[in-house]
């Protein structure tokens, strides 16, 4: 029985988590692009602004839930719980310190990629359900860009499954810091087993692996409907795209979605490339670093920093970059990405072969 | 009876259920959406199964793929072609349906037989792998053994089967080219 109540007691502290995360990132976003664009930003509620994402979301409780007429009523009211729904389950794969993760399955990074793909339907759900031209534009474009971008994001997460060898994301961020037994290298070249410390996380086990990284990332953006790929939601054409109907709550998941998702994608990231809850310091001689910094404490504080660091970067490239046209956007999906991700799982495989044996 | 039972039933129910709403349904674009409950249903079944990777691999190909390819073919048919699909003649019993009837007559009894005759307890070829010990438990090593069994003993039907899809692939890719002009 206690196991069980420990089960809900881990589901309800994520929606904890992932709610006053997205609380916290939109405040964070808007007083980024404020600096961004050399304004001040919320200043007015509470200090330096800092509660007015609590007023915004009291607000939005309160608001009345119109539901139009002419929309398809189940699944009208039902998509915002899909979007989030799916966004939240993935969540429970990911490994937050070393021996502290919600749910260790041993095909956790396939497991999270499955749940992803779901909000896609809740997407093409509330386009619709809403009955309207902008929504149901909004929601095709939505679902064409991130089938389009799960492609070069999977066979760049590919590229670090075939050299990890393993799909369980405990085990891949293990393989990346001192707990790792067997021999590392960084960059193939420097023998770092028992250094730790940044040199031996995945993005330096292999040169290519950077640039599998990049692919990663800037698909990641398109897969959270993140400018540069916002067409989705692109308010001088489609209104707000497919959420454009939407009111009070069901606008609020829809909302937190987006912001769960960002997190969840840069987590993917940080665990796959930059060292998951390993320590950034390396062993130097006999000052141990990483031995020092290595813990479940540490752990959650590094990949909690390293995650939000990844956030951060979101932000700014969305707050600096204009938005992509529909072909360029498809034509940097199928003509660069993904050819440059077919290549990185290529050499990914001849590496594991011939230099990492 | 055990938690795993119930969750059995559970599935089962919302699996059968939600099929028989996908036949029913008169609303082509919810019985399609309907259709997602089935396949995730059917997605914890296999977990019950402890074949986990059968499950993740049946959400990304049904649901991430072959349900959002359908719904844009709904997406991008008019509305009046959805209206008549929508509105069909829907009495069964008339001379031109009987060649489906009787099919359909005919496999229910074959499926009914088939439920009957299999002793599913006692099955001959599970005995004979437990007797033989030809048979791998929960060890969480599950994707890993899929892995090398498809790398080895089942080789070329996996390699056919990469040749048929990059068959399609490359198929799809020239009808949908634009044709040069001359």
């Amino acid at each position: 029985m206690v196991s069980y109540l420990i089960y809900i007691g881990v589901a309800i502290g994520l929606f904890a988590f992932a709610a006053t995360f997205a609380l916290f990132a939109v405040y964070y976003e808007r007083k980024l692009s404020a600096f961004i664009q050399d304004r001040i930003g919320p200043s007015e509620t509470g200090k330096y602004g800092s509660l007015q994402t609590l007023a915004d979301i009291l607000k939005l409780i309160q608001k009345e839930i119109i539901n139009p007429t002419a929309t398809d009523k189940w699944l009208y009211a039902l998509a915002p719980a899909i979007i989030f729904i799916a966004v939240y389950m993935g969540f429970a794969a990911l490994p937050w310190a070393p021996g502290l993760v919600p749910s260790k399955i041993n095909i956790g990074l396939y497991y999270i990629f499955a749940i992803i793909s779901i909000e896609t339907l809740g997407i093409l759900m509330a386009g619709w359900g809403s009955n309207n031209k902008y929504s149901i534009l909004g929601a095709m474009r939505s679902a064409a860009q991130i089938i389009s971008y799960e492609i070069p994001a999977g066979f760049a997460l590919i590229a670090v499954v075939v050299i990890c060898g393993s799909l369980d994301l405990q085990e891949i961020a293990m393989q990346q810091g001192i707990l790792f037994k067997e021999h590392t290298q960084f960059l193939g070249i420097w023998d770092v087993t028992g250094m730790g410390g940044f040199m031996s996380w995945n993005i330096f086990r292999a040169p290519h692996l950077i640039i599998a990284f990049i692919i990663y990332f800037i698909a990641s953006l398109a897969e959270s409907n993140r400018a540069p790929f916002d067409i989705p939601e692109a308010e001088s054409e489609l209104v707000a795209g497919f959420h454009t109907e939407y009111t009070g709550m069901r606008f609020g998941l829809i909302f937190l979605a987006e912001y769960s998702m960002m997190f969840l994608v840069s987590m993917v990231g940080v665990v796959l490339f930059l060292g998951a809850w390993n320590t950034p310091f390396p062993n130097i001689g006999s000052i141990h670093l990483a031995n020092w910094t290595t813990g479940i404490g540490w752990g959650i504080f590094w990949i909690f920093v390293k995650t939000l660091l990844l956030v951060t970067v979101q932000i700014w490239i969305r707050w600096t970059l204009p938005r992509l046209r529909v072909d360029q956007l498809m034509d940097l999906c199928w003509k660069v990405l993904t050819p440059l991700a077919f290549i990185c799982m290529v050499i990914s495989a001849v590496w594991r072969v011939w230099v990492m044996n | 009876m055990s938690a795993a039972n119930i969750l059995f039933y559970i599935m089962s129910f919302i699996a059968l259920a939600s099929a028989g709403y996908v036949a029913v349904s008169k609303n082509l674009v919810r019985s399609v959406f309907i259709f997602f409950v089935t396949l995730f249903a059917l997605a914890g079944l296999y977990v019950l199964a402890l074949a986990d990777f059968v499950a993740v691999t049946q959400i990304v190909v049904y649901v991430g793929g072959i349900l959002v390819l359908i719904l844009f073919a709904f997406m991008l048919s008019g509305r009046e072609t959805l209206n008549v699909l929508q509105h069909p003649d829907r009495s069964v019993w008339k001379i031109t349906n009987l060649p489906a009837l009787l099919i359909v007559a005919l496999l229910f009894i074959v499926l009914i037989n088939v439920i009957l005759k299999t002793d599913a307890d006692h099955l001959g070829w599970i005995s004979d792998s437990i007797k033989t010990k030809n048979y791998i438990t929960n060890s969480g090593d599950m994707t890993g053994n899929i892995g090398v069994n498809l790398m080895t003993r089942y080789l070329l039907p996996f390699e056919i089967i990469s040749i048929l899809l990059m068959m399609a692939l490359v198929g799809a890719a020239h009808l949908s080219r634009k044709e040069s002009v001359e």
